[in-house]
């Protein structure tokens, strides 16, 4: 039985937990937040053995062979190097760290402890995004990919939220390298990751503040992005994040040489877009019936999956959860591969360098011995 | 319009209250719904020095008007902070003869409406424990901590638990908890506030007990029951007279206006004086069994739909209820000073005004 414990225990952890305990062969043994509060809600809520308020405590007591990092992004690093130098497999919610240097040395120790990292991009474990993994994987593309588009959207129209977060300017997020963004683009990010070959691609981003946030006095907020990622001029992705446009995209656009392929996580569809043209007319009425059987296909996997109980709405994360575990008994590989979490950092890194440029060049390596061993286990 | 409250309503002498009228009068959450509604009533009360505590990012509009309409003696301090800061608690509290916590944690999920609700009621008691100056802490709680599953009649001796329920039903549960475990530890005079369904202007939604528009048309779930209504003045001089009036230490009181309307009585009266909609009656039985259903469902998919839908539920918001008001008559000797009559038309004016805005 693994004994798994959650060190954080705001929203997110909530996720984590009702996934876990859907987990065949694993306990949660132990909760932890640096608020008792909040540690003994998740205690009562959950099957769950014991709770702490200290991270060395319940390493020492609870001993748990894996920890569930639900903490704000900005206390990661530290806790899971903590974690791992503690004999514990660590899955850390994404960001997975606020620097790619910081993912690097986790990287690197738990390989020389001999433990598995995974980070949270649960969304790349959805039913619909394993069904586009698998087609890529049977060759659908024809070849490497040549380009991707990622679109990431975000609602900034709650007022409240909104209010909240540009009244108070010390709002967590804006302590973040990359504020807003930081928290948010990390799935979409991803996305093209796992496609990438290498870990460093260039990148060119252009942000902005809305007119919207412009309106309501913000000047320091950037909620418009726009991403040109380009890898040996071979392949290249637009990112896309924008708190305006609508709909509020979280689609992945992905063509090969041959064919393509159009995924929608909100509607869990995946569209397969033909390379090959009829001629004339028939190209104007044979593929739109393709696409409506294609769409029908899409709805009745989606029931099928529902009626199956297997449509959870994180059922990315037990996916992710179920792989990572199994790697751990099993000695297989890590459900996301080490390049592909680190491409995603470095990525991030390039971006919020290149919006915040007056941020000094030695800033990223800085974090690494600044961090107390026990900070913030506060929930997010 | 509360201007005109004010000159409807004749000020309140304090004369048997354990405060005097200069003594610091904290209210939280008093930029949202029920604070400035409380404030005003503070000041009708005859209460001059109150401390208003607002989050960094709220609106003090409201506020400002309140003490506009009360007139040049009326003293109303904002505070800005937040209750999760304990230095901003302990701020708020210096020298509050009385502490009126409204402030709570609306959020859907369970973590946030729990830090929302009960950290921060925490912290204002941590901070409150060490003042002298304290003479009442009113926690204002909520129908929806009551179960509900044994008896027709619900009133302050009905059992309350936290589990079964949604994320503001746990939160506010767990509040009342701690409220009465720093009673007892630390000896903090508190009085606990149970308002039903506050209604009137600012607040234009129908109330969930009368149904709901979930599935894309109004499903009437009321029925016959009354609908435990309490107009926002009458429910804002209930919670002033809870913290102001001697010897209900450790009390909770129920606050639900007289002469309740059935909720078909409400359905019938909002399509007359508001907009005109279709909806569905979903008779009790009926109701009943399809959230058992939905229960057992949620239940049996691990929570692929979450149990929205429950007994728990149906008993607090649906189940045919008679609501007592007897114990806030005779041990606060509130009555409601607007009628439901006049405090239905407020209330559909102002949804007049928004749906045509």
């Amino acid at each position: 039985m693994l004994k798994v414990a959650i060190v954080g225990c705001g929203k997110i952890a909530d996720a984590h937990a009702s996934q876990i305990v859907r987990v065949r062969g694993c306990e949660i043994v132990a909760v932890c937040d640096r608020e008792p509060l909040m540690a003994k809600q998740l205690y009562e809520r959950f099957p769950v053995k014991h709770w702490f308020e200290d991270l060395a405590e319940l390493l020492d007591k609870a001993r748990p062979d894996v920890v569930h990092i639900t903490t704000p992004a900005e206390t990661h690093y530290a806790i899971a190097r903590h974690c791992l130098e503690q004999g514990s497999h660590v899955y850390v919610e994404k960001p997975v760290t606020l620097y790619a240097a910081e993912a690097e040395a986790l990287i690197r120790l738990a390989e020389a402890r001999g433990l598995k990292l995974t980070a949270g991009h649960d969304d790349q474990f959805s039913h619909v995004t394993r069904r586009m993994r698998a087609l890529i994987q049977s060759g659908y593309l024809g070849g490497p990919p040549v380009h991707m588009e990622s679109s990431f959207c975000y609602d900034l129209g709650d007022p409240a939220y909104a209010r909240a977060l540009l009244a108070d300017k010390n709002h967590w997020v804006r302590r973040l390298p990359g504020k807003l963004l930081h928290n948010i683009i990390s799935h979409g990010v991803a996305r093209i990751a796992e496609y990438l070959t290498g870990d460093s691609p260039t990148v060119l981003a252009h942000g902005f503040v809305s007119p919207l946030l412009k309106s309501m006095g913000e000047t320091d907020i950037i909620d418009e992005l726009r991403v040109i990622i380009s890898e040996e001029q071979r392949t290249t992705a637009y990112f896309t994040f924008s708190s305006q446009m609508r709909p509020t995209l979280h689609e992945f656009r992905i063509y090969g040489p041959r064919n393509g392929l159009v995924l929608d996580q909100d509607q869990e569809t995946l569209i397969r877009v033909r390379g090959d043209r009829y001629k004339s007319f028939a190209e104007k009425f044979i593929p739109p019936m393709g696409l409506a059987r294609q769409h029908l296909g899409n709805l009745k996997t989606n029931v099928g999956l529902f009626l199956r109980r297997d449509f959870h709405m994180k059922a990315g994360m037990k996916c992710l959860i179920e792989s990572f575990y199994r790697s751990i008994e099993g000695g297989g590989p890590p459900p996301i591969p080490y390049r592909e979490i680190l491409a995603t950092a470095r990525i991030m890194d390039s971006i919020f360098d290149q919006l915040a440029p007056q941020r000094p060049s030695d800033d990223r390596e800085r974090p690494l011995q600044q961090h107390p061993a026990n900070a913030g286990v506060t929930g997010r | 319009m509360l201007k005109q409250t004010h000159d409807q309503w004749p000020t309140v002498k304090p004369q048997a209250f354990i405060v005097g009228p200069d003594d610091p009068m904290l209210v939280t959450g008093a930029t949202g719904f029920m604070g400035p509604a409380v404030v005003a009533s503070l000041l009708r009360h005859g209460f001059t020095n109150v401390r208003a505590f607002a989050r960094p990012s709220s609106s003090i509009d409201r506020l400002a008007a309140v003490a506009e309409g009360q007139g040049a003696s009326a003293r109303v301090e904002v505070v800005r902070g937040n209750l999760l800061s304990a230095e901003d608690c302990r701020r708020a509290v210096q020298d509050a003869a009385v502490i009126f916590h409204l402030a709570t944690g609306g959020d859907k999920s369970f973590p946030d409406a729990f830090m929302n609700s009960v950290v921060t009621t925490r912290n204002l008691l941590e901070a409150s424990r060490h003042q002298a100056s304290l003479r009442r802490f009113v926690n204002v709680s909520s129908f929806a901590v009551y179960v509900n599953s044994e008896g027709r009649c619900l009133d302050e001796r009905c059992a309350v638990a936290a589990t079964g329920g949604d994320a503001y039903t746990f939160a506010k549960a767990k509040q009342d908890e701690l409220v009465g475990e720093y009673g007892r530890r630390f000896g903090i005079p508190y009085v606990i506030v149970r308002p039903g369904s506050v209604f009137g202007p600012g607040k234009e939604a129908i109330t969930g007990r009368v149904g709901i528009d979930t599935f894309g048309v109004f499903l009437h779930l009321g029925g016959s029951n009354p609908i435990p209504l309490t107009y926002i003045d009458n429910c804002a001089d209930a919670i002033v007279l809870a913290g102001v009036a001697p010897g209900v230490e450790g009390e909770v009181f129920n606050v639900v206006d007289d002469e309740l309307p059935t909720s078909r009585q409400f359905l019938r009266l909002y399509k007359r004086n508001v907009r005109r909609f279709t909806s569905i009656y979903v008779p009790r039985p009926l109701s009943y069994v399809l959230c058992r259903l939905w229960e057992k469902y949620s239940d049996w998919s691990q929570g692929q739909l979450p149990p929205a839908f429950n007994r728990r539920r149906w008993n607090a918001e649906w189940k045919k209820t008679r609501y007592s008001n007897e114990k806030l008559k005779s041990r606060l000797g509130w009555t409601p000073k607007i009628s439901m009559e006049e405090g239905l038309r407020r209330y559909f004016a102002a949804c007049r005004e928004k749906s045509r805005a």
